[in-house]
């Protein structure tokens, strides 16, 4: 809201200067946005009447004018202005005034007359590129006074952002009882009253009727007729007020209801009474009513609920959002019908949102007008028509309130302020910042007030909206800082976060650099990383910013591989991270969302010393970071990996990938992207990637921390086997089946080399083991061990069908 | 005899000096103790000693023979020793050489800057609690008292997913759903992700991070005085500044609401174009909990009240680290993910 400090000063006189007025506001919650300082473009312009217009001697277009200054004096100048006549008000540049940034104006003898100064146009003030005439100003205009003083041209306009409770603020008058509740000053508001009714409007008699059907909607309608309307330019005093606000003047009645609006914060609209059927307004829901032309020409599509303005025979406006182009105010308008309603803030909000049509007017019927300021404003509005637009009243004001507005009255408890606030406010400070705002404040009993907001201010409903005016008004700075006591139980210990810190600690600990990319991505992107649910079906958004961030993620991948090719493309050499973060896919048709662990290892991992070989990211650089990440929580012996199947994820390597599985449920996905994938990215080496779904980790439920065993105090005694098996046989299959055979006192089996080779039969491999044994009360004898053992390696040969390699 | 044992004693120690090479030392050994050595030489003659000399004879020469092997076994020491210093001196390393490594990662900004304030705010006894992104509208909007179609809606451009829900847009939906679970007194942090409609730039990220805190008790045991101290402390410990202000301001969700200013990182309150000359740059949002949210979570706001604050954290990092660009922190930019600690936040 723009606030000009001019028309502020119409209602509340403040000294303060404007640095203090912008603090002051902000600190109340109206925070003053920016400061603007306007100059004139000219000095030495008064204002002056036409006494006497007659030709020049010399010239045909050219007349001699006589005008008065006030006491300034009488002067005589040379006008060539077509409009000029007697009687009118103009500004009148003398000699030495500035006007723009011409040299200082000079006495002149034009065509052998002399002329004592010269009447300006608009274009000449530097207002407008109006040069069609000199500037008609209001006959109001105070004769010798300086033009610009007049017309507010050095005015200082505040730019106040009106949070979305503050409806009443939204206008010149609110934002005045602010400045005068904060400074202490008094509120001239306006003294509206109607002229008298019955002698002063048209005998000729137009009948204004309303009906309102729909009172749930809108509760109070106020219209008034007008006749013997000129529709024409307004004053440039108006106009100027009017763009100060932000606004653009269009014709004196137009003008007029904005400047209320501006004014008391209660929009008006000014219908075509002739386009009116009887003179009848009938306030209604749309019903049966599909469609409607708004006054910009286009056809909108109506709601049934939508609130409609008609007459008996059609539809009008659509009420608090936009007028008709069937019942315009033209230039062949002589009797209008001025509208000055309440509607229901939700019903307006409603309708502007779904058709995109937000308006000044829409604006602060959704914010909340004064439920009770509707007739002043049609009076405001009427005296404003009857100055500048020739408008007479044509009938009484017509004001219908089926639902009297609920009287509200709010009892406030000075204990329960300070026990909110934390501290205490006197009981006449409380009373007289609450008076300031317009409430009505009496004592209902020992501590407790009984407030009565005004009609303005819907947003005061219970006891809390009381506190928060009184704390406000006095600056939230009276209130001490004080630390609490502490709490008196210990927080329930978050395992999720231990989790997830922790899980980070180690990534980090493993050569992986955090990441974070956008939840956001494209369907061809989560079609290329399905993640871990080879079927997830994505969640759409359903407004999304744009086709390419139409969807959310099933997956940390294609954010993580974006970020891998973005470096890449910056000269980085290597690339290791992870991003911890959610992922989200549809569970039947609800949306579900679950945390995810991934990883992308691009380029030499372990960095070497010079002169011996770097090690690249490959499957087991990422399986050995998993490896340790699971020791670390301590579920390894939970956990095993299986080589794909080519369609479990086809953006993987199918030879060398695998499948992460928690004792039997399949929890994650490692391995090298498939090289056309790696093609397509144009990497040139291996990229090692994996992903796990940490939610179902998190609520495995595992300790980390188990109970303590004593070191062992005997010696193990080491055997090795070495088996023959199909190349393709799993090594940790090889050791399950040796541990499974049930060898007493064999502690361990550990896979110390593979072979492949001349020495082996072709598709056949070696597996080297080495099995520890140890037995818990004493040292094992050579004799001992090798029984078992050679026991053992019977078992393994026949159980995995593998012959033993000598 | 003795004096011919004299002589063989003088001449090897005279040959075994300080600086007798290897092959001199060997040459001694030989000649002396070999087994055909003088002293092999000597006792084969002994019979021809007679019998009472014998004894000291004998001895003499053991005397000898210890006395040369000592001496050899010194010298062969100190060789060695000098050779081993000799050979290691060659194979010096160019210390000045990288390591070999594995890198250790670095953390995210986000997450440093987010668990800094997480420890702070558990060393004054907050807990933390994760909440979820995916909402509906009555936990992201109704019990925070934001009406249907009420204006204040606007305020944040929401976005809407498949199954009639929406992504919250802020993480109080935290208070809701812990409230909704719990009984006071409650001191909780909810830190997450929040999503807004704005496209990815210099000042806005549709995805973001923000912290939500709360405190509720009984009533008058957390105070609008409390939530001033609480916060004040936070941004002391946080920014290292004590020059705050709290301005009144309006959420739905808050009553009274307010906004809390700190001094301007970069000119200390002096006015920059940084802080458009005013000294002050926002902070966070704050306030008592509102009436209507206790009522949505079934509390009886007579009986208990409490504040409630939020604040983003790109926002609050970007004044802290001084980043310039909303758009660093989802690029995964190297050269700048590398400036961040391989450490966690709240350590230090
Ligand atoms: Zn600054």
């Amino acid at each position: 809201m723009k606030l000009p400090l001019s028309w502020m000063r119409d209602f509340v006189s403040v000294d303060a200067p404007v640095e203090e007025i912008s603090r002051r506001l902000s600190f109340a919650g109206l925070v003053v946005e920016h400061v603007e300082k306007l100059t004139p473009g000219f000095a030495g312009v008064f204002a002056a009447r036409v006494l006497n217009v007659e030709k020049h001697p010399n010239a045909d277009r050219l007349n001699l004018v006589e005008v008065d200054a006030g006491e300034k004096g009488k002067f005589k100048v040379v006008c060539g202005a077509p409009n000029v006549k007697a009687g009118m008000t103009a500004p009148l540049a003398l000699v030495g005034a500035q006007l723009g940034k011409e040299p200082p104006l000079q006495a002149a003898v034009i065509r052998g007359v002399q002329s004592e100064g010269m009447l300006c146009s608009e274009r000449e003030l530097g207002l407008s590129q109006d040069h069609a005439g000199i500037l008609a100003l209001g006959a109001d205009a105070p004769l010798g006074g300086a033009v610009a003083a007049y017309l507010h041209l050095d005015d200082v306009v505040l730019d106040v952002e009106i949070t979305p409770n503050r409806g009443d603020c939204l206008s010149i008058l609110g934002l005045a009882r602010e400045v005068a509740a904060l400074f202490g000053g008094r509120l001239r508001a306006p003294r509206l009253r109607a002229a008298p009714s019955g002698d002063a409007h048209d005998g000729a008699g137009f009948a204004v009727a309303v009906s309102i059907d729909a009172p749930d909607l809108c509760p109070r309608y106020a219209a008034l007729a007008m006749t013997g309307i000129k529709l024409g330019p307004s004053p440039a005093w108006l106009k100027r007020r009017l763009e100060l606000c932000g606004m653009r003047a269009l014709n004196n009645v137009v003008d007029a209801t904005n400047y209320v609006m501006l004014e008391l914060g209660q929009p008006l609209h000014a219908f075509d009474y002739a386009k009116i059927a009887g003179g009848k307004i009938v306030v209604r829901r749309a019903g049966e009513t599909r469609e409607f032309v708004t006054l910009d020409n286009l056809t909108r599509t109506l709601d049934p609920n939508d609130l409609l303005i008609a007459d008996p025979d059609k539809p009008l406006a659509i009420a608090g959002v936009m007028g008709g182009l069937n019942s315009e105010v033209s230039d062949a308008t002589t009797t209008i019908l001025l509208e000055s309603a309440y509607f229901e803030p939700m019903t307006v909000a409603r309708t502007s949102r779904r058709l995109g049509l937000r308006s000044e007017a829409s604006y602060r019927f959704e914010r909340g007008i004064d439920r009770a300021g509707q007739v002043g404003a049609l009076i405001r509005a009427a005296e404003l028509i009857r100055k500048i637009a020739r408008g007479r009243e044509a009938s009484p004001i017509a004001d219908f309130e089926p639902r009297k507005a609920e009287p509200r009255e709010i009892a406030l408890d000075l204990g329960a302020m300070e026990s909110l606030l934390g501290a205490s406010i006197p009981p006449t400070v409380a009373r007289s910042r609450l008076k300031s705002l317009g409430a009505q404040v009496s004592t209902r009993g020992k501590g407790i007030l009984a407030v009565v907001p005004p009609s303005f201010r819907s947003d005061l409903v219970e006891q809390a909206d009381l506190i928060e005016e009184v704390a406000r008004l006095g600056g939230l700075e009276d209130i001490p800082a004080r630390l609490p006591e502490r709490l008196s139980a210990l927080a329930p210990v978050n395992r999720e976060r231990e989790f997830i810190t922790g899980t980070r600690e180690v990534m980090l600990g493993c050569g992986l650099t955090e990441a974070a990319t956008i939840a956001f991505i494209a369907p061809a992107d989560n079609a290329r990383f399905s993640g871990i649910q080879i079927a997830a079906r994505p969640v759409k958004v359903t407004n999304p910013l744009s086709a390419e961030l139409s969807e959310l993620r099933v997956s940390l991948m294609p954010g993580l591989v974006t970020s891998l090719r973005f470096n890449l493309n910056r000269e980085a050499r290597s690339f290791h991270a992870f991003e911890m973060g959610k992922v989200f896919r549809m569970d039947g048709d609800i949306a579900t969302e679950h945390n995810h662990l991934a990883s992308v290892s691009y380029g030499p991992y372990a960095i070497s010393a010079i002169g011996d070989q770097s090690i690249a990211a490959g499957f087991f650089t990422m399986k050995g970071i998993l490896e340790t990440w699971f020791d670390a929580i301590g579920i390894s012996s939970h956990i095993s990996f299986k080589a794909i199947e080519p369609a479990d994820a086809p953006f993987l390597h199918p030879g060398r990938s695998a499948i992460v599985s928690l004792d039997d449920t399949q929890v994650g996905l490692i391995g090298e992207l498939h090289p056309a994938e790696a093609m397509r990215l144009d990497l040139n080496e291996p990229c090692a990637v994996f992903e796990l779904d940490l939610s179902s980790l998190i609520s495995y439920g595992f300790s980390p921390r188990k109970t303590f065993e004593p070191p062992p105090k005997f010696p193990t005694i080491r055997r090795d086997l070495a088996l023959v098996l199909d190349r393709n046989f799993p090594a940790d299959m090889v050791v399950k089946t040796i541990r499974d055979c049930g060898a007493s006192l064999l502690e361990s089996v550990e896979v110390f080399d593979v072979y492949e080779g001349t020495a082996v039969a072709a598709g056949k491999k070696s597996v080297a083991l080495a099995c520890r044994y140890r037995a818990k009360d004493r040292t094992l004898t050579d004799e001992e061990v090798n029984r078992i053992h050679a026991v053992l390696i019977e078992q393994a040969r026949m159980r995995l069908g593998a012959e033993l390699r000598q | 005899m003795k004096e011919q044992l004299e002589e063989i004693r003088r001449r090897a120690m005279a040959e075994l000096s300080d600086d007798a090479s290897e092959a001199q030392i060997d040459a001694v050994r030989v000649r002396v103790l070999g087994r055909s050595g003088e002293l092999t030489e000597i006792m084969r003659g002994m019979r021809e000693v007679p019998n009472a000399e014998r004894p000291a004879i004998g001895q003499l020469i053991n005397q000898i023979k210890r006395e040369v092997e000592a001496r050899i076994e010194a010298l062969t020491e100190k060789l060695k020793a000098a050779s081993l210093t000799k050979s290691l001196n060659e194979k010096r390393l160019d210390v000045t050489l990288p390591g070999m490594r594995i890198a250790r990662g670095h953390i995210h900004p986000i997450t440093d800057i987010l668990e800094q304030m997480l420890a702070i705010f558990e060393s004054m006894g907050f807990e933390v609690a994760m909440t979820q992104d995916i909402e509906d509208d009555f936990h992201n909007f109704a019990a925070l008292n934001f009406q249907p179609h009420h204006p204040a809606r606007d305020m944040q451009d929401t976005f809407y997913v498949d199954g009639g829900m929406l992504l919250r847009t802020h993480t109080s939906n935290g208070q809701i759903r812990v409230m909704e679970k719990r009984r006071p007194p409650l001191a909780v942090v909810c830190p997450g992700r929040c999503y807004r409609r704005d496209d990815l730039s210099v000042r806005a990220s549709p995805m973001f991070t923000q912290i939500e805190g709360f405190m509720v008790d009984k009533r008058g045991r957390i105070t609008m005085a409390h939530l001033k101290g609480v916060l004040t402390e936070f941004v002391r410990a946080f920014f290292g500044t004590t020059a705050v202000r709290f301005r009144s301001s309006y959420f739905p969700f808050t009553e009274p609401s307010a906004e809390l200013d700190m001094h301007c990182l970069l000119c200390d309150g002096a006015g920059c174009p940084v802080c458009k000359h005013s000294g002050w740059t926002e902070v966070l949002g704050c306030g008592m909990i509102h009436p209507n949210v206790m009522r949505a979570v079934e509390y009886n706001p007579d009986e208990f009240q409490g504040f409630a604050f939020g604040m983003g954290v790109e926002r609050t990092g970007l004044l802290k680290l001084r980043v310039d660009d909303m758009r660093l922190f989802f690029e995964n930019d190297l050269r700048f993910l590398n400036q961040f600690p391989a450490l966690s936040g709240g350590v230090r």
